[in-house]
């Protein structure tokens, strides 16, 4: 139930950006500074308004993607402690309201203080909704979108195209993404993908499985709603595709745990929300057929940073962790 | 003339019936052993048994050590549910009685969340112990705010009793899981009502309150019945019905306390079995209680092979099968049965 839990979370945390995110601005900054300003929004729909927003009211890791580019908002709302969000945990919020820091809880009052003129969260296209808007929600939070136009990246297919949709809108709030700085960042994400692609081409013999054990289930993650996961399969590493993804809640196979071995990867990709250095000995002790997946039983494991990526940089820094499991992996323990 | 012929001829016909139900159960045990979300052949089953040494085959750890834990726990969970129902619906004089109306179940579930934010505690194995802490505290606390008064524990007062722990602890959990989303999970694995992932450690943990429960249980019948003429013919038999009445909560305490510890709370068996039970044998307890506690395991495992079965690989909780199949089934027995009051 833990990982089901969570995964509704996710889908929370990280829909982006569906191919319309390229999006209008005028690209020259100093105009965008002023407005007219628009943006097409993960939906499809063209915001539009007077004067470029500069009172921004962000969720986590859409917030963590707009400070990339220098773009600060005024208040945030996260689906946890700020502390422990992996978007926020490391960025310096000084001086930003904290709205929410709970799944589907929003403190509007505090939001309608900051005079909000942008609300800036994912478009999830499955629920059609954005992150803080979804179904489930509290009521009362979801009056957040009565305060400012609400604008997101459709979270669909690929974190780059998350991340560059952010780029997009970040531009065309003004932020001047030729900053040094900012390429830097791409240069790091651009030669983290080139070494991962390396290992994974030197390994061709190496499945990966993205999974969650849980009390009553193991789960398997489907990368087809999992934008992480289909940039690894993109950048040539074989992640299993599950073959019968819950009908209901297409994220993942639910296996039950007399069912834990059907998948037999070479490398097992741990829910990051979840992983620990000492979880997977946990599991072999408590569920008699965990270890039964041979990678479990060799300690292949390594933490997937599950549903919540949104910027080069953490990618990158996330890739890295994964290049150094790949080549330090055995291809052929699951066959 | 005419009852006493009746009884006796009723109680010939109810002691063979014991031994059918004993039959039907173990016929019932052996398919939750052979048949699950994994296809087993069935000479790999038996082997398993046979040797009863994990060998290291998957088919004989999942048969060894999570088919037959899962099946010995659904039976005591089972046959404690029943004839915990069955004795509270006598006790209390009240027909809709069982874990759920004496907080039983809202206890637990409080301790649980409890356990969990408070002491940071994770995993069925470690919380069951607050579970079972929190259904003895819930009945404690029914049993002693009902005795209040000169009168006693009168089963409208418990009745009320219970509802209003049920309706203080079920507050106390939500405004926990409100403000903690780890307590919140932890509590969605428990409340759906599962025999999965339990596998020995919980079941010789609970087993021996279960075991305890069930044999003290089969005491009760001649007393249950002296309380279904109502406490003041009871009175008037000689029965000391406050004594009995305490006892009989401290049987429930175990066997209902064990069994929503072990498997979080299980709707319907201890509901609606006890009815079935009388339906068969009438209104005597001394056949009321031993037909309940063959006829709930029955119906449980039943439920949870079913579960296992239907959406292989995947698995259904038994607590969700049991609402969708037993509702009907209620209302059915409701409709058409001769339902007689407790």
């Amino acid at each position: 139930m833990r990982a089901w839990r969570t995964v509704l979370a996710v889908s929370a945390l990280s829909v982006v950006l569906a191919g319309c995110g390229s999006s209008d601005s005028s690209g020259d900054t100093a105009a965008a500074a002023a407005g007219p300003w628009s943006f097409t929004d993960g939906s499809g729909t063209e915001v539009k308004a007077d004067k470029t927003p500069t009172r921004i009211i962000a969720h986590a890791g859409e917030a963590a993607a707009l400070m990339s580019f220098g773009i600060k908002p005024v208040g945030i709302y996260a689906d946890e402690s700020v502390k422990t969000d992996p978007n926020l945990k490391s960025l310096d919020l000084t001086g930003i309201e904290i709205l929410g820091e709970e799944w589907g809880k929003i403190d509007v009052e505090k939001a309608a203080a900051l005079r909000p003129d942008l609300i800036v969260g994912d478009w999830w296209p499955a629920e059609k909704a954005h992150s803080g808007l979804e179904e489930g929600v509290d009521e009362k939070s979801k009056k957040l979108a009565e305060l400012a136009p609400v604008v997101g990246v459709t979270q669909g297919k690929s974190i780059l195209q998350l991340a560059e949709g952010y780029e997009d809108l970040a531009e065309s709030l003004g932020a001047k993404v030729d900053d040094p700085k900012i390429a830097e960042t791409k240069k790091r994400f651009e030669e983290s993908v080139a070494k991962f692609k390396e290992a994974v081409a030197a390994k061709p013999g190496l499945t990966v499985a993205a999974m969650s054990p849980a009390d009553d289930k193991v789960y398997v993650a489907n990368p087809e709603y999992a934008p992480e996961l289909l940039d690894f399969q993109s950048f040539g590493l074989k992640v299993i595709n599950p073959d019968s993804p819950d009908k209901g809640f297409p994220y993942w196979e639910n296996l039950s745990w007399e069912n834990a071995d059907k998948y037999q990867p070479d490398l097992i990709l741990w829910d990051g929300r979840a992983f620990t250095e000492t979880a997977n000995a946990e599991w072999g002790k408590k569920q008699p057929t965990w270890f039964k997946i041979k990678a479990a039983e060799q300690g292949a494991v390594v933490a997937w940073p599950a549903y919540w990526l949104h910027t080069y940089g953490d990618f990158a820094t996330e890739l890295d962790k994964l290049t150094t499991a790949v080549k330090a992996a055995n291809e052929n323990i699951g066959s | 003339m005419s009852v006493s012929v009746q009884t006796s001829r009723r109680a010939t016909a109810l002691g063979p019936g014991l031994v059918v139900l004993g039959a039907v159960l173990a016929v019932v045990a052996f398919l939750s052993i052979t048949m699950g979300s994994r296809s087993i052949g069935l000479g790999e089953v038996l082997r398993a048994l046979g040797s009863l040494d994990d060998d290291g085959s998957i088919g004989s750890t999942v048969t060894l050590e999570m088919r037959v834990p899962r099946t010995l726990l659904g039976i005591l969970v089972g046959a404690a549910l029943g004839v915990a129902g069955a004795i509270l619906q006598g006790v209390t004089r009240n027909p809709l009685a069982d874990a759920g109306i004496m907080g039983i179940n809202s206890g637990a579930a409080a301790f649980v969340v409890t356990a969990v934010t408070v002491l940071g505690l994770r995993g069925v194995e470690v919380y069951i112990w607050f579970a079972f802490a929190g259904a003895i505290a819930a009945l404690v606390l029914v049993y002693a705010i009902a005795s209040l008064g000169r009168e006693g524990a009168t089963p409208v007062k418990l009745a009320l009793a219970g509802a209003a722990i049920a309706a203080g602890f079920g507050s106390l959990t939500t405004g926990i899981v409100m403000t903690n989303v780890d307590a919140l999970n932890e509590l969605r694995f428990w409340q759906v009502g599962s025999l999965a992932g339990r596998y020995a450690p919980i079941l010789i943990g609970v087993a021996p309150f279960l075991i305890a429960g069930l044999i003290a249980s089969l005491a009760f019948g001649r007393s249950l019945n002296g309380l279904a003429l109502g406490e003041d013919v009871a009175r008037g038999l000689g029965q000391r019905v406050g004594l009995t009445r305490a006892a009989a909560f401290g049987v429930v305490a175990l066997l209902a306390g064990g069994a929503t510890a072990a498997c979080g709370p299980i709707i319907f068996v201890g509901l609606v079995v006890p009815h079935i039970a009388r339906f068969l044998c009438g209104p005597d307890y001394r056949w009321i209680l031993p037909y309940s506690m063959l006829l709930s395991p029955i119906v449980l495992l039943l439920a949870d092979v079913l579960g296992r079965v239907v959406t292989a690989p995947d698995e259904l909780q038994v607590g969700v099968v049991l609402g969708v199949v037993g509702a009907p089934v209620f209302v059915g027995i409701v409709r058409y049965g001769r339902l007689s009051e407790a």
